[in-house]
This record gives structure tokens, C-alpha cells and sequence, in this order.
């Protein structure tokens, strides 16, 4: 065994007794191969428990030269009990789009890490990044360097920057995505370099890119402009398929429902009845859809995939504003562009980029997320910034305020008037 | 109006160095005060450039960024209550 010691600590490994692996183990074990950063890590958190408060402070002066964001800095406490995690700072390394790596990459930042960090990671951060937990303030360029130069991968966004955008696994592997996850994904990261290093935002501002409303990157619920496939013409049926399902030569949900007899399948109460547009029905053996009522919430193409496919005139919904419970609750993101094409260079999604941030920049308060921007400012504002004609899809609820406000461009002469001519028709 | 970007910096660091003797770490909004008839846009990257040039330095929480005077402060010192990253 290498020369670490480890603290006792009781509260932590009693985490270890669960049915599930835990991660009391994993730490453990790491130290025991001769990482002391580990066990003193174990060991202030098993202070923490005892003091029932954090022993970490928030925050500082850390980065890399002419970055802003990736690296968040964080100190001990109690750096006299556990030096070894005196500093222990994040790295943020944006991950590829979709995720896909190589065997030999991975392999690379683990020895990187294991001789520059604390030799743990965590497989991924909730914005989507890699993050290397734990190093000192010393390595932080020689970390950026090696992975810079050799393995041609750059930090991820922190603070108040754009974060790295994410994407589902889209065309690379799912044939019901609308759009080409990956290039959306690539393409936003490059255009806006500069805002996802250096702090330019009142907070953080993601993107995440979904290629059909499935929204397996769960865009709607995380980001602040959240990008999600679909399509505009009819959903595309296999009428024999359809039939087969019907007969059971095929599995619905594609075998999805096992493990224990569900019964026969039964189109009707599985599909047709589920449709939350009612807008499909049976013609004889005919399945029929009302494609205009559709609301593309996937569900029949869920159940069936080989008889149904999203359409084939495809782009995406845009929507903005979603946000974790910090202020006023959670939020989802709101509808803003009902359709809009997402064919590279993406001139017209950038350009609505440009009107909101410059909206957001300016009014927006400290610390305000985009979502609570809207939400204080109003749809109607949002809408009027964005240049974007409201429609009926904006609405979520009947009207609670029955005003209506007209901007003084809207009303013909402005809001001046000339009293004297009033008064020649209006006694005073 | 085209505003000189040295005159803005020069501007920026000013307003910042007289402010960071009360408060040490400051927001970007609190930085557009330096030069009202410049853009958000403009301030920012200005600002970032002043970073670069060591004049000025970030502070992050994780989750948000202020920005700093070197020598101004103590960053161990400065922790405000974040509830997420
Ligand atoms: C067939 C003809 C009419 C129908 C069906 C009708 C219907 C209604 C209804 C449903 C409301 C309630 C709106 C709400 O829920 O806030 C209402 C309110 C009102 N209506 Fe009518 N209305 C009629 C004619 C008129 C006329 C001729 C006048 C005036 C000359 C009038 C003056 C008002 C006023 C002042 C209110 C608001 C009452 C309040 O402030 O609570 N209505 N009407
Ligand atoms: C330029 C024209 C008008 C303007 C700007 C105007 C404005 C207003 C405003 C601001 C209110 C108060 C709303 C509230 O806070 O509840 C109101 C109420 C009302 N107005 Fe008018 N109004 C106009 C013309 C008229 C006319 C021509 C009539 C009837 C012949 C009328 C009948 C009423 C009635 C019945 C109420 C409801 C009072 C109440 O529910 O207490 N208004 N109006
Ligand atoms: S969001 Fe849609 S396209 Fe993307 S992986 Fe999920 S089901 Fe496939
Ligand atoms: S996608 Fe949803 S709304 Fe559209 S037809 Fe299928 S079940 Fe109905």
C-alpha cells in the first residue's frame, strides 16, 4: 500500500453499507493507491457531517491565462487538518458533442490527471462538461496546456458565461432527430468562443440542442434557450406496420414493456386515447392522423416506431427561459419560434441570439437568469425584443390582466396631441 | 457614437480602482456605470481586456463572475452565499 493515511471516518462509511455502490468506495479506493488528497477529502467530509456545515470556502481569484471561465476555484476550510486539499480546484473540460469519445482519449486525461489532479473525475457535470475535481493553483496552466496541445480539447464555460452547450446523441445514432445535434452543438461553441470564456452575461446562459421533441438532453427543462427538433409536414405511416402491431408481430414500445404479461396491445387505449390532441382515430384497419391538431409530442411514434416517423420537412422549435429554483421556483423554457430551419450557418437563429442577449446584457439584473428576465419584463416585452409576431402558441393560459398596452409606435400620431385643436372640439 | 476603446478601458480601471476601495469585487453591471454611453457589449470587452493585461482579475464563485482590482480585497476572503454552480 502507498504511503497515505487515512482519517477515521465513521459517518462516511456507513454510506458504504447500501445496496448500491457508493461513492465513499470509489474515493476510498483511489487514496488507498497512493492519493492522500482522496482520504482527506473523505476526512473533511466526515467533518462536515459532524459539524453539519460545509468546510469548503466558495469561490476566488483562479483561471488560466485569458480565460474567464473553467476553472472554479475552491479551498478548504480546515486546510491545517487536510493539506492536501488546500486547494481543490474544478476544471470544467468541454466534452465532445454527444459524448462520444475514444478509449485512448479517455486514457489520456485520467494519467494527465492522475499526475496533475486529484485523479478523480466526475463523468459528467450537469451543464454536460467533464470535470476534473480537484487540483492546486500551481497546476492549473500545466492541466490547460496538456489539454490544449495534447489532446486538442478546450476548458468549458463557469460564472457568468455562456456554458458549454450540449446535445443529444441526434443523427449519430437516433433515427427520429430532426436536426444534426452535433453540428448545432459544434457550431454554437465555436461561433461564440468569446462568450463562453469571458464573463460577458448579468449570470450563466445555456444552450441545449434536442433533435425531437423526446428532448433527451432535457433542454426545456435546463436551458435558457433551448433548441428542439421537429418537423412540418405529415408524420409518416406504415400502414402494414401499423397492422402488425395491431396483430402482435410487433412489440410496441419496441419490446420496451416485458418482464411481465401487459396483455395484448391495444392501439386504442395505448395510443389513440393517449394522443393529447385527440387528433387521431381508426378508419377501418386505417390508422388516421389530423396532422395540423398534432402537437408532435412524440408519444404514437414512441409506441410504434416502425409504423410511425416524425415528418421529413424538418427544423426546430425555439424556446427560452428555463431555470433551476433559485429565485421564484423552477421554470420550463416558454415557446418563442414555433418553427424555425436549422441548416448551418444558422443565420437566422444567430441573429435572434444577438436581439435577446443584447436585451438580456442590458436590462438584465445581477445574477438574473434569462428565464426571470421574461418573467419580469413580460412575454409581450420578450416578444417585442425579439422582433417575433405573437401567435395563439405563446399563450399558456386564458389572460389573467385585461389591459392591453399599446407601445406609441403602435398608435397613429404618437401620444401627442395638439390641445388647442381638442379644445376647439371639447369644452373644458 | 464610436468610443475609444483605450479611453473606455482607461475609464473602466479608474471607476473600478475609486470603487474597489469600499467594495472589492464588483458585478459587469456595476462596471457599465463607468461609461454610460458605451453598449454592455463594449464595457465587456473591455473589460475582459483589462483582465488579460493583469489589471484587472476575475472572481468566481463557480456559478457567477465580479471582477476585482489586484491588491484590493482578499480573495479568501470574499465568499458570497451561492446555491448552485
Ligand atoms: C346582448 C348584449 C350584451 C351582452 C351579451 C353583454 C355581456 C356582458 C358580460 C358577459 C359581461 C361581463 C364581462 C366580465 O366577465 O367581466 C358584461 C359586462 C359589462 N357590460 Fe355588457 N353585455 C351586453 C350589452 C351591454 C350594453 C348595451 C352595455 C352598456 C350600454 C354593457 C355594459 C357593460 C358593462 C359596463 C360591463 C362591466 C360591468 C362591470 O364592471 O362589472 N353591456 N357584459
Ligand atoms: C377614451 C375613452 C375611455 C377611457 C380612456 C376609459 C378608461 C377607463 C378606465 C381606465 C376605467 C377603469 C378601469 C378599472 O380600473 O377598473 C374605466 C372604467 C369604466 N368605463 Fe371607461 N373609458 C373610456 C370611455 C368610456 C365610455 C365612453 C363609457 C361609457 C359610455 C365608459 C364606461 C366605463 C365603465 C362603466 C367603467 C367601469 C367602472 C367600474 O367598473 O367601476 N368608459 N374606463
Ligand atoms: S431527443 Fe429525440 S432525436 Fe435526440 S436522442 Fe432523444 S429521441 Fe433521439
Ligand atoms: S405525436 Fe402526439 S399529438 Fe401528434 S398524433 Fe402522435 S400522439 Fe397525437
Amino acid at each position: 500500500m502507498a504511503d497515505v493515511k487515512k482519517h477515521d471516518t465513521p459517518m462516511c462509511d456507513e454510506l458504504k453499507s447500501g445496496p448500491w455502490p457508493s461513492f465513499v468506495d470509489d474515493i476510498e479506493q483511489k487514496g488507498l493507491k497512493g492519493k492522500q488528497d482522496c482520504l482527506d477529502l473523505l476526512g473533511q467530509l466526515e467533518l462536515s457531517y459532524v459539524h453539519k456545515e460545509t468546510h469548503w470556502k466558495h469561490g476566488g481569484i483562479v483561471g488560466v491565462f485569458g480565460y474567464g471561465g473553467g476553472v472554479i476555484g475552491r479551498y478548504s476550510d480546515v486546510p491545517d487538518k487536510f493539506p492536501s486539499i488546500a486547494h481543490f480546484h474544478t476544471m470544467r473540460v468541454n466534452q465532445p458533442a454527444s459524448k462520444f469519445y475514444s478509449s485512448a482519449y479517455l486514457r489520456k486525461v485520467c494519467d494527465m490527471w492522475d499526475h496533475r489532479g486529484s485523479g478523480m473525475t466526475n463523468f459528467h457535470g450537469s451543464t454536460g462538461d467533464m470535470i476534473l475535481l480537484g487540483t492546486t493553483t500551481d497546476q492549473l496552466e500545466p492541466v490547460f496546456y496538456d489539454l490544449t496541445h495534447q489532446m486538442s480539447v478546450d476548458l468549458g464555460g463557469s460564472g457568468s458565461n455562456l456554458r458549454t452547450p450540449a446535445c443529444c446523441i441526434g443523427k449519430a445514432r437516433c433515427e427520429w432527430s430532426c436536426l444534426d445535434t452535433q453540428q448545432i452543438c459544434y457550431d454554437l461553441t465555436q461561433t461564440y468562443q468569446d462568450e463562453l470564456h469571458r464573463p460577458a452575461f448579468p449570470y450563466k446562459f445555456k444552450f441545449k440542442v434536442s433533435g425531437c421533441p423526446n428532448d433527451c438532453v432535457a433542454a426545456i427543462a435546463r436551458s435558457c434557450c433551448s433548441i428542439i427538433g421537429t418537423w412540418k409536414d405529415d408524420i409518416r405511416i406504415d400502414q402494414e406496420a401499423v397492422k402488425a402491431y395491431i396483430g402482435g408481430e410487433l412489440k410496441p414500445n419496441a419490446g420496451a414493456f416485458s418482464g411481465r404479461d401487459w396483455g395484448p396491445f391495444d392501439i386504442q387505449k395505448e395510443v389513440i386515447d393517449l394522443c393529447p390532441s385527440e387528433c387521431m382515430w381508426m378508419d377501418g384497419d386505417e390508422l388516421k392522423i389530423d396532422n395540423k391538431e398534432c402537437t408532435r409530442c412524440m408519444h404514437c411514434i414512441n409506441v410504434m416506431p416502425e409504423a410511425l416517423r416524425p415528418g421529413t420537412d424538418t427544423g426546430a422549435t425555439i424556446l427560452c427561459g428555463a431555470k433551476a429554483p433559485i429565485l421564484d421556483g423552477a421554470q420550463m423554457s416558454t415557446l418563442a419560434i414555433p418553427f424555425i430551419r436549422m441548416e448551418a450557418p444558422y443565420d437566422e437563429f444567430k441573429d435572434f441570439v444577438d436581439k435577446i442577449w443584447d436585451w438580456w446584457m442590458e436590462l438584465g439584473k445581477n445574477r438574473e437568469r434569462f428565464g426571470e428576465l421574461i418573467q419580469r419584463k413580460s412575454l409581450q416585452e420578450f416578444l417585442r425584443i425579439a422582433e417575433l409576431k405573437p401567435i395563439p402558441q405563446h399563450v399558456k393560459e386564458p389572460r389573467s390582466n385585461p389591459y392591453v398596452f399599446w407601445q406609441e409606435s403602435e398608435v397613429e400620431g404618437g401620444w401627442e396631441r395638439d390641445i388647442k385643436a381638442f379644445r376647439a372640439r371639447h369644452a373644458a | 457614437m464610436a468610443i475609444d476603446k483605450e479611453e473606455l478601458k482607461q475609464k473602466i480601471l479608474e471607476f473600478a480602482t475609486k470603487k474597489a476601495k469600499h467594495k472589492s469585487k464588483m458585478y459587469i453591471k456595476d462596471l457599465y456605470k463607468a461609461a454610460p454611453d458605451a453598449s454592455p457589449r463594449q464595457i465587456k470587452n473591455a473589460a475582459n481586456e483589462l483582465v488579460r493585461e493583469g489589471k484587472l482579475e476575475f472572481f468566481s464563485s463557480g456559478s457567477t463572475t465580479m471582477y476585482g482590482v489586484p491588491g484590493f480585497g482578499k480573495s479568501e476572503k470574499d465568499q458570497f452565499g451561492e446555491l448552485e454552480e
